[in-house]
């Protein structure tokens, strides 16, 4: 069947291109497959998940607690249909898994980041896909956030109307935005079908895409290699391939990451729409996002309140605070390998303490955003008696330039030390080696 | 040779493909900007989205009372969560809660204690007062404090005084609530006009103005 199939389709020289691309044997190297992996379980249950959902916000009668028919219980088709599919057999399982494998794309896409900007691999020629990466968390990020809002019980409704808030606080153009973008005045009649468009079918393409763009990209470019390969084969390609060491690898990392993610929904529950309840007017306490967007909202609740007219456009905190602060922390993420001025091809990943102040920037800004997703918390700090509404926000404001800071000297001085360690090693292996003679 | 050379067309061909290039895109681009438009549904005020208005009963708006009129004595120092019932087209009731921003908050507290900058002439006796329930700063729905001084949002923690006028005692809102006048008709807590300031969302009081209008030239 291979030479039918080969004849027809030149199998070969697609194995010779793309099959055999080596891939370095280093743990740190599974993350973006992780990556991947969490992103076609995604695409497989929420195939299933859509199959029994139904989009739309209009009201029916709950079927589960049809109420009398003078006075029927309405609640929205969208929210039945989630009560509906936590009725079915494994369909709380089903959306629990779509849930989880959320959450834990972004974490790996986060630390398979992580490992890109500390070992230098964003360097050239791989600056086009540190910012095609870069665009697939954002987008990843949108996605997870209009799923949120698709079961539309109570939370989901109140966090699109934190969505549409934020929107709409855009200056000048902010209203019309937000009416376009979910179908007319919250709440639009049309706006879970238009959630549901986005959440299924414009997003999902947009990943997918850069994905597909990302790996061409990645196979084309090769992988940093890891330094042993410098000493075993200096400026060779090391690693195993693709076809057929790599795969058996990448299987058994997949079904082993699958039933982890399996056993974690079995036993964690996400998101219980039943006890959220339809939407109403009812607010719902200590409302947060998802831990990846805490920081946006941390930032939200310190940010002091104000507002300035410019030419009729209205600037106030929420813009600031929720779409100005984040584009600018974005800004300075996409801008990362241009800070790189070699001009030479990267080959080997870098040993992060080589570059310390690469390093300790880095660790100063992942610390900024664990501050600001702190300050998320300060209603539960104020109630527990840590803060007080006098004095938290002075406090949180204080720790969001200390902490950086001190995580950027500590960290300058750790790699210090750790230098001098190794240094003192390698003379004494000389020393050691001189006696030797 | 050169007795034959060609003279130069007039435009070089690679001129003339970007420009062609440059000129169809720019054409598509434009067309398909303006099917963003039909993204953006028209807005209909239909009865049940216009605000509280004047002659509005306020009924409870808790799901197990919802729809039915709210008495004096169902209130107290603790929230209670009204929307405004006006009458539809053909004169039918119809609770006004088409636009979820119509939520009302309504406290009753003994006499005395409701002071500026509340609107006295505007509360039933100077005891009961009703205010937008809805926060100034992001449109959340606004709570009871859990701490008993006064209200809470529950987004951003954002405070208010219900006994002053529901000015900002605290976090991010830019503005009070927007107190809603009433007064007592028979048994019923009666609208007896717009909200005395302009409510969420509006951020501008020209916007609110011409909204208000917008409604009275629908009813006219
Ligand atoms: S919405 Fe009320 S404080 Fe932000």
């Amino acid at each position: 069947m291979n030479q039918w199939l080969d004849e027809r389709l030149h199998i070969s020289r697609l194995n010779d291109k793309f099959l055999r691309k080596a891939f370095p044997v280093h743990h740190s190297f599974f993350l973006g497959e992780i990556t991947l992996f969490s992103l076609i379980i995604l695409i497989l249950t929420g195939i299933l998940l859509a199959l029994s959902y139904e989009p739309s916000n209009s009201l029916i009668v709950n079927s589960f607690d049809p109420g009398t028919t003078d006075k029927p219980n309405l609640i929205p088709a969208a929210y039945h249909s989630a009560l509906k599919i936590n009725a079915m057999p494994f369909g709380d399982m089903l959306r629990r898994i779509h849930h989880w494998t959320a959450n834990i794309m972004v974490a790996a896409a986060v630390i398979h980041m992580m490992r890109i900007y500390f070992t230098g691999a964003f360097k050239k020629p791989r600056e086009i896909n540190w910012w095609i990466g870069m665009l697939l968390l954002i987008f990843a990020a949108l996605t997870a956030v209009t799923g949120y809002v698709l079961p539309y019980d109570n939370y989901a409704y109140n966090t699109l109307k934190v969505i549409y808030g934020i929107a709409s606080s855009i200056p000048w153009v902010g209203e019309w935005v937000a009416q376009a973008a979910f179908a007319g005045k919250f709440p639009g009649d049309g706006v879970i079908p238009r959630v549901y468009g986005y959440h299924i079918m414009l997003l999902p393409m947009i990943l997918v895409a850069l994905t597909a763009a990302h790996m061409l990209i990645m196979i084309k470019q090769k992988h940093t290699q890891p330094q042993y390969a410098k000493r075993i084969a200096y400026k060779k390609i090391v690693g195993v391939p693709l076809m057929t060491q790599q795969t058996p690898i990448m299987l058994l990392l997949a079904v082993a990451f699958a039933a982890i993610i399996v056993l974690f929904s079995a036993f964690i529950p996400v998101h219980p729409v039943e006890f959220f309840g339809p939407p109403s007017t009812t607010p719902i306490n200590n409302i947060k996002p998802d831990w990846y967007l805490l920081w946006v909202f941390g930032a939200l609740a310190i940010i002091p309140s104000f507002e300035v007219n410019i030419f009729g456009g209205l600037i106030g905190s929420e813009f600031v605070g929720a779409i100005v602060l984040p584009t600018i922390i974005l800004l300075a993420m996409f801008a990362v390998p241009m800070l790189d001025r070699s001009r030479d091809n990267m080959y080997y990943a870098e040993n992060p303490t080589n570059h310390p102040v690469r390093l300790a920037a880095g660790v100063a800004f992942m610390a900024l955003l664990v501050v600001w997703s702190v300050a998320g918390y300060k209603p539960e700090l104020i109630s527990s008696g840590i803060l007080t509404t006098g004095n938290a926000n002075t406090v949180l404001w204080i720790a969001t330039f200390l902490v950086p800071a001190l995580c950027y000297f500590g960290t300058l001085g750790i790699v210090r030390g750790i230098r001098a360690l190794r240094e003192s090693d390698a003379r004494d292996r000389a020393a050691f080696s001189h006696a030797d003679d | 040779m050169t007795r034959y050379k060609r003279q130069d067309p007039e435009i070089t061909r690679r001129k003339f493909i970007n420009v062609a290039m440059g000129t169809t895109a720019a054409v598509g681009g434009v067309s398909l900007l303006s099917t963003l438009g039909a993204a953006n549904p028209i807005f209909r005020l239909t009865r049940d989205k216009m605000p509280p208005l004047k002659g509005d009963i306020l009924v409870h708006a808790e799901a197990s009372k919802e729809g039915q009129p709210i008495r004096i004595s169902d209130l107290s120092d603790q929230l209670v969560r009204a929307w405004p019932m006006g009458k539809g087209e053909n004169g039918e009731n119809v609770i006004r809660k088409g636009d979820p921003n119509n939520i009302l908050a309504l406290y009753r507290f003994p006499q005395g204690q409701i002071v500026a900058p509340t609107n006295l002439e505007a509360t039933i006796g100077g005891e009961t007062v009703a205010y937008s329930d809805v926060c100034t700063h992001a449109g959340c729905s606004v709570a009871d404090s859990d701490q008993g001084d006064g209200m809470k949002c529950p987004c951003h923690s954002g405070q208010y005084d219900p006994k002053r006028g529901c000015v900002v005692i605290g976090g991010p809102p830019p503005r009070p609530l927007a107190q809603l006048p009433i007064k007592l008709e028979g048994d019923n807590l009666v609208v007896t006009g717009f909200f005395l300031a302009m409510p969420y969302p509006y951020t501008s009081e020209a916007e609110w103005e011409s909204f208000k209008k917008e409604v009275e030239d629908q009813l006219a």
